[in-house]
């Protein structure tokens, strides 16, 4: 399934469809999108299966794996939530930044996914880029986070592999890295 | 050989080093494709309809108004399976589609195709099932009295043997029974795959396994299709852990894609992941040991029940490594040992992490701290008097006739410093006062690595190098653990390969066996070291006849050929445009069943060390690891990284286990089957994890390596509960210890009986001697020194 093309104009509140759906204006990554949806839709389903955008993972579908996180301001500011638990409906009119608004236009690698790989953070990589996004808020929030504070961060992202000793360690690598950078 | 001898970075990115992932680019950068992510032109989506009776009769099953709805394909039952319909790893006990009875709660019905997902749940719920629910067996202690719930009978498998003087005994004997929950693999990406009808009349599957080659046999008996007409090729992979062996949607997917002409795609909720892939065995474990005054084990004598579910899966197998490694990693020379895998209507059991050995640890271990207590001596002095020796024999019978580095592992764990520093605060946030207490315990383990009893344990690699460049084909599914890296790394050390490519796992080159038994470096990894070395010495000859020179005197080093140890030419310009190519075969000298004179039943032994810190709120009962120190023995160190990537990985899901992690079933229903009430660690549970290896090297294999993935988890399972237990005082006798276990002192602590001691009869043989029937049932287990766990 492809995005849907729809030549009205963006309505912040969306406009509704006659089956229950509902056409709004959402844009990720940069580019802007006409989405139609059910309104029941999560904004993962949104991402993944209208448009295509597969970087969020759907690892529970309820909340609590974080492997869907995104950086999205529905108007009420950017910050990283879970895509599954946000209905599409909501998502009207928003601004999503997922993994693939990470790291620079030909596919260099930001200092944190630099940071993942370096330290062997990876294994399977469903978590990953759930975890880069929390991570890379994180840094853009707090340069010098304590464990404590990357624990605080990042409690919302399972990893099953890696026993989460590697991401810690990337994490603070990359600090370590963005601090000597701007010194 | 002990202690922290981790290999210095080797500058070519081969063998040592700490060589990244080659798929983690794309896994950091959101692109990597899993199964989940797989998509085709004109693709249906499949749905199940599963049981919500753990057990009952399908009186009828009317799947007319489902076909009827716009949009939908195909709505397929037992009755349009056009092969064989039964399947299993083992067994072959376990329908495709349930074929008039269902025998756990989520059992497959019918699945149906359609065009959108939303079309096909709604298909699937106008499928009219008339079902006649009938008694569920949910208690393993009753499967064996209780009438059959399957053809083929209630126990999957009954193990017995002793060796030497069971009745030995030196002046104490401690006993108790250990329980340990059902513990859920949890990998992050539900299962997916996409099938789609071949040209030839085959069909192809992408998806997210652990062993394409037991998947396309599978595949192939419920078709009816030749092998070479079902093609299975690797989806990516998010975590396996043993939960991806048995095959779920599989065959459901292919007989969609040919029953409609059309690709189809199937990925579970998490919901349904829970309710369609094996869990790990709970247990039930009676123990004793006697030993003398100074702690050394005279006998030791166990029973264990393993709750196998409604299928047999690799019930099994499991059952003979939890029985045999009851000894742990300890010299054991007289003993009497049971077991039984059994059916019951709960979900079905199989391949974990550990397969078996994690429940005989925490048992194990849980009686030489009682041993150690029962004769005031130091729990870590107690394991050193019995530690295992190269040479020794087992329970099993089997010589340990390798490396058996237990003495060394825990001395290595002894020389890693205590934790400093203030307490961590018990639940996360919670307090760090009065109430709590630290706790430090012990334990170490011994894992079989690599298939047992007889089931080959082999690896077929496809190796090519052109210019320098490597291709490196084998069917080892990369699951996360990364194998992929190890194959890159053998291919540089070997090929002086300046880059290499692992292509995508299939089977069109031959079995590569599971990724499971901590086995595929020492498989898969040794085939495509082997094919390498094929294509090296090709290349060789071929630089020798241009240069005219012996190929004897020619090697490879850092990408280059030398001459007699004098660079000659870079590999990738010793031949320029002619490619070299080598198929090579790996096989583990075969194995035998228990008790067979023939030979051992394992391959490969690994062993393990670790020491736990907690902080427990023991009013709370709430509790956090500090620290876990491990010293493991890993023959070699292949990747520093990745190597610590497995020690930590593992120890966190051990920890799990021990704490919180537990598929809780309530009359044959999965109450829990989500990641907000089943509980994995978090970030904020996940201990510091200080790691350390004893390296010698194992005999036979490339640079001396051998599998690592399994011992963390089996040993952090009991070291967890020791420090619990040394925290608390509490005995502690089942896991997960949950915080009502610690806030009420819920467990019956060891029996400790003082005896007169009774040597071993010297004319009782000293190998394993198996016993055909059982000697008790497993409800039936009271005799002198009753285990009374088994009967409540």
């Amino acid at each position: 399934m492809s995005a849907v093309e729809d030549p009205r104009p963006e309505v912040a509140g969306g406009t509704d469809g006659p089956d229950g759906s509902v056409t709004f204006g959402l844009t990720v990554d940069g580019t802007a999108h006409q989405v139609t949806a059910r309104w029941n839709e999560s904004l993962l389903t949104v991402l993944r299966d209208r448009l295509g955008v597969r970087g969020p993972k759907t690892g529970c579908a309820h909340g609590r794996c974080g492997a869907c996180a995104v950086r999205a301001d529905l108007g009420d500011g950017a910050h990283v939530l879970c895509a599954c638990l946000v209905p599409a409906a909501t998502a009207a009119g928003g601004t999503v930044e997922t993994i693939a608004s990470i790291g620079g236009p030909d596919g260099e690698l930001s200092d944190v996914q630099e940071a993942f790989l370096a330290e062997g953070a990876v294994q399977c990589g469903i978590c990953t880029a759930g975890f880069v996004t929390a991570a890379t808020e994180l840094l853009e929030t707090n340069p010098d986070p304590t464990r404590p504070e990357i624990e605080s961060a990042l409690y919302g992202n399972l990893c099953r592999c890696t026993g989460y000793g590697r991401i810690v360690a990337a994490v603070e690598t990359a600090a370590r890295a963005r601090r000597g950078a701007t010194r | 050989m002990t202690g922290a001898k981790v290999a210095t970075f080797a500058p070519d990115g081969g063998i040592g080093a700490s060589v990244r992932r080659p798929d983690g680019p794309a896994k950091v950068r959101g692109e990597f494709t899993y199964a989940g992510d797989l998509t085709a032109e004109g693709m249906l989506v499949g749905v199940t309809l599963r049981s919500p009776h753990p057990h009952a009769r399908i009186v009828s099953i009317d799947t007319t108004a489902a076909r009827a709805m716009a949009g939908v394909h195909a709505v397929l039952t037992c009755h349009d399976v056009p092969g064989d319909v039964h399947f299993g790893l083992i067994l072959r006990d376990e329908p495709v589609l349930a074929d008039g009875v269902v025998r756990y709660a989520g059992e497959p019905v019918a699945v149906v195709a359609a065009v959108d997902a939303a079309t096909a749940r709604r298909a699937a719920r106008a499928v009219e099932v008339t079902y006649e629910a009938l008694p569920a067996l949910t208690d393993p202690q009753l499967s064996l009295t209780a009438a059959s719930v399957h053809p083929d009978g209630n126990v999957y498998r009954h193990v017995s043997y002793s060796c030497g003087d069971p009745d030995a005994r030196g002046v104490v004997t401690v006993e108790n029974t250990y329980r340990i929950g059902m513990q859920d693999p949890a990998f992050l990406a539900p299962e997916a795959g996409l099938a789609r009808p071949t040209p030839d009349g085959g069909v192809a599957i992408e998806v997210a396994t652990q062993w394409l080659h037991s998947d396309q046999k599978q595949i192939g008996w419920a078709t009816g299709l030749p092998p070479e007409k079902v093609h299975v090729r690797l989806a990516g992979v998010g975590g396996a852990f043993g939960g991806r062996e048995d095959v779920t949607l599989q065959t459901h997917a292919c007989l969609l894609a040919l029953a409609t002409g059309r690709p189809v795609k199937i990925e579970y909720t998490r919901e349904e992941s829970f309710l369609a892939h094996r869990q790990r065995h709970p247990g039930t474990i009676w123990l004793r040991h006697s030993a003398d005054a100074d702690g050394r084990i005279v006998s030791v004598e166990g029973r264990v029940l393993l709750d196998g579910g409604a299928y047999a899966s690799t019930s099994p197998v499991v059952i003979t490594n939890t029985v045999t490694l009851l000894q742990g990693p300890y010299r054991v020379d007289n003993g009497r040992f049971e077991g039984w895998s059994v059916r019951t209507n709960n979900p079905s059991c199989g391949a974990m992490r550990g397969f078996g050995v994690p429940q005989a640890a925490f048992a194990h271990e849980a009686q030489l701290d009682a041993l150690a207590a029962a004769l005031d001596l130091d729990p870590v002095e107690v394991r050193l008097t019995n530690a295992l020796q190269r040479g020794d024999v087992a329970t099993f019978g089997q010589r340990f006739d390798a490396p058996t580095p237990v003495r060394e592992v825990i001395e290595g764990l002894r020389a890693i410093p205590l934790p400093s520093g203030p307490a961590k605060p018990p639940g996360g946030v919670g307090r760090a006062g009065g109430a709590v207490r630290r706790g430090i315990g012990y334990a170490v383990t011994m894992k079989n690595l690599a298939f047992s009893e007889g089931h080959v344990d082999e690896s077929t690699a496809e190796v090519s190098l052109l210019d320098g460049h490597a291709t490196v084909h084998t069917a080892c599914a990369e699951v996360g653990q990364g194998f992929v890296t190890v194959a890159e790394q053998v291919a540089r050390t070997v090929l002086g390969a300046s880059t290499v490519e692992v292509v995508q796992p299939d089977t069109l080159v031959a079995s590569a066996g599971s990724t499971s038994a901590s086995r595929q470096t020492m498989a898969s990894g040794t085939a495509v070291h082997r094919a390498c070395l094929a294509v090296r010495d090709r290349l060789l000859a071929r630089v020798a006849r241009a240069h005219g020179l012996d190929a004897a005197t020619l090697t490879v080093a850092d990408g280059v050929v030398c001459a007699a140890g004098r660079p000659l030419t870079p590999v990738a310009g010793a031949a320029p445009g002619q490619t070299f190519r080598a198929t090579e075969h790996f096989q583990h000298p075969a194995t035998h069943p228990l008790g067979s004179s023939e030979g051992g039943m394992y391959v490969a032994f690994g062993f393990s060390a670790q020491r736990a810190v907690v902080d427990v709120d023991v009013e709370l009962g709430l509790v956090s690891v500090v620290q876990v120190a491990s010293c493991q023995d890993v023959g070699t160190v292949v990747n520093p990284t990745q190597l610590l990537g497995q020690i930590e990985g593992g120890i966190v899901q051990g920890m799990g286990l021990a704490l919180m992690e537990e598929v809780v079933v309530a009359d044959g229903l999965i109450t829990n089957p989500d990641l907000q009430d089943y509980l994995i660690p978090t970030i904020v549970d996940a201990p510091e994890v200080v790691s350390t290896y004893v390296t010698d090297p194992v005999p036979g294999m490339p640079h001396g390596w051998k599998g690592v993935g399994e011992p963390p988890l089996c040993t952090a399972v009991p070291v967890v509960a020791a420090a619990v237990r040394a925290a608390t005082g509490l005995p502690l006798p089942a896991v997960p210890i949950k915080p009502e276990h610690i806030a009420l002192g819920i467990g019956a602590a060891p029996t400790v009986t003082w005896t007169t001691p009774r040597p071993a009869d010297p004319d009782r043989p000293r190998g394993a001697v198996v016993d055909e029937e059982p000697h008790d049932a497993p409800g039936t287990m009271a005799e002198e020194g009753a285990p009374p766990g088994l009967h409540s």
